[in-house]
């Protein structure tokens, strides 16, 4: 799905961001009294206690004192689960983000085309969703750079950046880099078979490899003339390219590498080629069919990032079940649950529900799925997906249980900071409501009634 | 989930020993349940006495008789079948594949077009669909501005014949929408813009007197060999039981001065018309309720229809319809991929302040009523069709597990394409 990102959006997000109560953290205590915590690491504390210190969870358990000038929020036995972590989505992206025009495309950057107006942002808060990892869409076996966000709902698109987060490179297998469902691409092209969608990726390394070489030949050559200190000329460097280099990246390790794939012997022959080269792939994206090829997948050490259920909107979509992301997780593979859409993110938090019913996996398991697993697929376990001491106070607080069917997220905190308040955007709407009805009454007298 | 039933060995016996031209009725007892009728009391470990097909008799005190397979259904929950108002259940496969779908035709004018002729009753949509206990749906046509018409089917059967509730349930018509204004900032929707909807609606206005027209003719023609009858109009013709108000009409309408105009527009041309969508429902509510017209919800996986409305406003317009008094029902619309999902956008709403009691009248009663077949479908009571759901909780819940559908009086196969392949690749060697 694409970002809806409209000058009605910023309109609605500025609106919305005076109707979320925001409150600003700087390094003020405050001490959350009385949920029902549900810290992601396998416990759950009734009547528990988050201490927040500044950005930071300081302490977690029962019966903190407040610290002095410490503002208390009594939580009433609501429940408290660490921010859900989107670790697939496109939301907070400025215009359409999918570049159809070229196969390779490892020189592009999500993190150019941050959109921090996108009311989508605010929307994934509504959900108790506190991080993500957004992404262009997946029409290259080799695209861009994806970049991993907090929902700093108003703030400035370099404050969303997760920093510290590691650079992703996204890569596709399958339909959509082979163009088979005509989703207006042009004319036919290469590759259009699996087998030119895994070309394509060798020979960019090749090209790559050879690239490298080029430029530790110059830099060799360089370094030695430096060091004739004038008698041997400096060498000319090669030509610099910015796609190779983007693959280049991959090649030394410094991207975490997501491939969008469904199938599962596409997904071993990526595997496989991954070996050859030495590239080491982190995450499956989609991965419908891993749950075929867990034994392999427990053995490579990569992981899955998959939809509860939903499936069945194209061929390589269809040989799937919403017990997948649950034998996966029974068999070992690390498990993320993403929405890649702006209306699934809401409801995450319904998903998780979806894989203890189907499959049985444990509801801490479910919980599990939405947030520190994630955040290990992101590499930023060390700060997020557990409600502990010394990571970011990053919650959402909900009325009942986040797995109930009936639950509603009423309060969402990123870095301690209350980005969205329930019950206060409820206040302000009705507020806003009356305004707008006292001032369409006089007009209404004044309308000449003779 | 194979079949839960515990057959006497004695009714084995006497179905084998029996000549097929002495069958005896066919009965299932469901025992031990918590039985949540929808009309009337919830009953706390009543039976269901099921015959040929019908709920035969309910009670706390009724026995299981000598010939009946028995379902235990102890610590289970049962509920009428759920009706999913608006689906493409076996008109399409994948949605990517043109060739696996047949739910929207090309043109704007077809209301003579039927789904029957489509359904592929072994859609494997039919098989997931049901798994959360739906065991009706309205399998409808889409596209263009008069879609077809659809049919009520059951969730279970061998041929379209089998699964046909009801052929021709309703015909469709789009109604034209207000496009929003393109602009900066939150602008007013321009008279222009208005005047291009008032335009469209006039246009099916046209269309229907065109039809009125043609259909009097015909009429005139029977009774006076000197009038020259009309050429043959299918189309016409299938908007006869239309006009008359015989067939309902499901309007999909979705911004609120649609709303208005869709109203207006069905009081001046006297329809039995059914709403759909109305996603902005909640700032008209007291003249839809005025109207007297039902609304049909569409999937609530989706955002507010105007960012202004509030991030909540699809869940919270659907509490303010109820609110009002329109008469609601749940759909899964456009996916029936999706289909499994009918009680979860019941369960969504009442997270949002639905009544439990309206969501569940909006799954099962209410949809009867608004397809006009609240005699045979929609509670359990004597009489009614024996379609019920055995579930071991809730099964608005996401966590919960239907156990057992029985559709028309029998328990049947709850095996489908996800459980298959779960079963396989659960034995795949670690």
């Amino acid at each position: 799905m694409k970002p809806k990102t409209t000058a009605i959006g910023i309109a609605a997000a500025l609106l919305s961001l005076c109707l979320s109560g925001w409150v600003s953290a700087a390094e003020r205590a405050v001490l959350f009294k009385n949920g029902r915590i549900i810290t992601g690491s396998g416990a759950t504390i009734d009547g528990g206690d988050i201490l927040v210190q500044g950005t930071k969870i300081a302490q977690v358990g029962k019966g903190l004192p407040a610290p002095t000038g410490a503002e208390v929020i009594d939580l009433n036995g609501r429940w408290v689960m660490p921010g859900i972590i989107d670790s697939h989505s496109h939301i907070a992206l400025e215009g359409d983000v999918n570049e159809m025009g070229d196969i390779i495309t490892a020189e592009v950057d999500c993190k150019d085309v941050i959109n921090p107006r996108d009311i989508n942002i605010f929307y994934a808060l509504t959900g108790g969703v506190t991080s993500i990892h957004t992404m262009h869409g997946s029409a290259n076996p080799i695209g861009g750079r994806g970049i991993a966000l907090k929902m700093r709902w108003g703030k400035s698109a370099a404050e969303l950046i997760f920093e510290g987060a590691p650079l992703t490179s996204k890569w596709a297998l399958g339909e959509n880099p082979k163009n088979s469902n005509d989703i207006g691409m042009g004319p036919a092209r290469y590759p259009k078979t699996r087998m030119g969608v895994e070309q394509s990726i060798r020979d960019q390394f090749e090209k790559a490899k050879d690239y490298m070489k080029k430029w530790a030949d110059y830099e060799k050559k360089a370094a030695a003339a430096k060091a004739s200190k004038g008698k041997t000329a400096p060498p000319l460097p090669p030509k610099k390219d910015y796609r190779l280099e983007g693959v280049a990246d991959i090649l030394s390790g410094k991207l975490w590498v997501r491939c969008h794939a469904y199938q599962s012997e596409e997904m071993l022959s990526i595997l496989r080629l991954c070996r050859e080269y030495g590239v080491k792939l982190v995450c499956f994206e989609h991965g419908l069919e891993g749950y075929r090829i867990t034994n392999e997948l427990v053995e490579y050490g990569v992981a899955v990032s998959t939809f509860a259920d939903f499936w069945a909107y194209k061929w390589e979509a269809y040989n799937t079940m919403p017990q997948a992301a649950a034998l996966c997780a029974k068999r070992g593979v690390l498990v993320a649950l993403n929405s890649d859409d702006a209306e699934r993110m809401r409801r995450l938090f319904n998903d998780a529900a979806k894989t203890v019913r189907f499959g049985g996996v444990s509801e801490d398991e479910a919980i599990r799925m939405l947030t520190i697993n994630p955040a290990k697929i992101l590499g930023v376990d060390g700060r997020v997906g557990t409600i502990e001491a010394g990571k970011d106070a990053d919650l959402a607080v909900f009325n009942r249980h986040p797995l109930d069917p009936f639950t509603v997220c009423e309060m969402t905190l990123v870095d301690g900071t209350v980005y969205f308040d329930r019950s206060k955007y409820l206040e302000e709407r009705k507020k806003a409501a009356e305004e707008e009805k006292t001032k369409k009454e006089p007009e209404k007298k004044s309308g000449g009634e003779v | 989930m194979r079949r839960l039933l515990v057959i006497t060995a004695a009714a084995l016996l006497m179905s084998a020993a029996l000549p097929s031209f002495e069958a005896k009725p066919a009965r299932l007892f469901i025992k031990n349940a918590t039985i949540v009728p929808v009309v009337g009391a919830r009953l706390d470990g009543g039976g269901i006495l099921v015959e040929n097909g019908k709920i035969k008799a309910m009670g706390k005190e009724l026995q299981a008789p000598a010939d009946a397979e028995v379902i235990d259904a102890s610590g289970m929950f049962v509920y009428p079948g759920f009706i999913d108002s608006y689906s493409h259940f076996g008109l399409v496969e994948i949605a990517a594949i043109a060739s696996t779908s047949d739910f929207r035709e090309m043109g704007k004018e077809n209301p003579e077009l039927r789904v029957v002729w489509a359904i592929n009753p072994h859609s494997v949509h039919f098989g997931t669909g049901r798994v959360t206990g739906t065991t009706t749906a309205l399998v409808a046509p889409a596209g263009g501005t008069f879609a077809g018409i659809s049919a009520l089917v059951k969730m279970d059967g061998w041929t379209v014949p089998e699964m046909t509730f009801k052929e021709a349930a309703t015909s469709f018509i789009n109604f034209p929408m207000t496009p929003r204004p393109v602009g900066e900032g939150i602008a007013v929707q321009s008279e222009a813009k208005e005047d291009v909807t008032s335009k469209l609606v006039d246009k099916i206005r046209d269309y229907l007197k065109e039809a009125r027209r043609y259909l009097e003719l015909k009429k005139l023609a029977a009774g006076d060999p000197g009038v020259k009858a009309p050429e043959y109009s299918a189309r016409y013709e299938a908007l006869g039981p239309v006009l008359d108000g015989t067939l309902p009409v499901i309007i999909s309408v979705e911004k609120a001065k649609d709303i208005e105009l869709a109203i207006k527009f069905v009081q001046d041309e006297k329809l039995k018309a059914v709403f759909r969508g109305c996603a902005q429902g909640f700032k008209v509510a007291d003249k839809i309720k005025q109207s007297g017209i039902p609304v049909i919800i569409d999937s609530l996986y989706t955002g507010p229809s105007e960012p202004e409305d509030g991030y909540d406003a699809p869940y919270r317009n659907v509490v303010e319809l109820a609110k009002a008094g329109v008469l609601i029902s749940f759909s899964t619309g456009d996916s029936p991929a999706q289909g499994k999902d009918l009680p979860y956008h019941a369960a969504k709403a009442v997270a949002f302040g639905l009544p439990y009691e309206e969501a569940v009248k909006a799954l099962t009663i209410n949809p009867a009523r608004i397809f006009g077949v609240e005699d045979r479908l929609g509670s359990i009571e004597p009489g009614k069709d024996a379609d019920l759901i055995i579930a071991a909780g809730d099964p608005l819940d996401m966590k919960t597990e239907v156990k057992q559908l029985v559709i028309n009086g029998k328990a049947i196969d709850m095996s489908n394409w996800w459980e298959t392949l779960y079963q396989k690749f659960k034995s795949r060697p670690e």
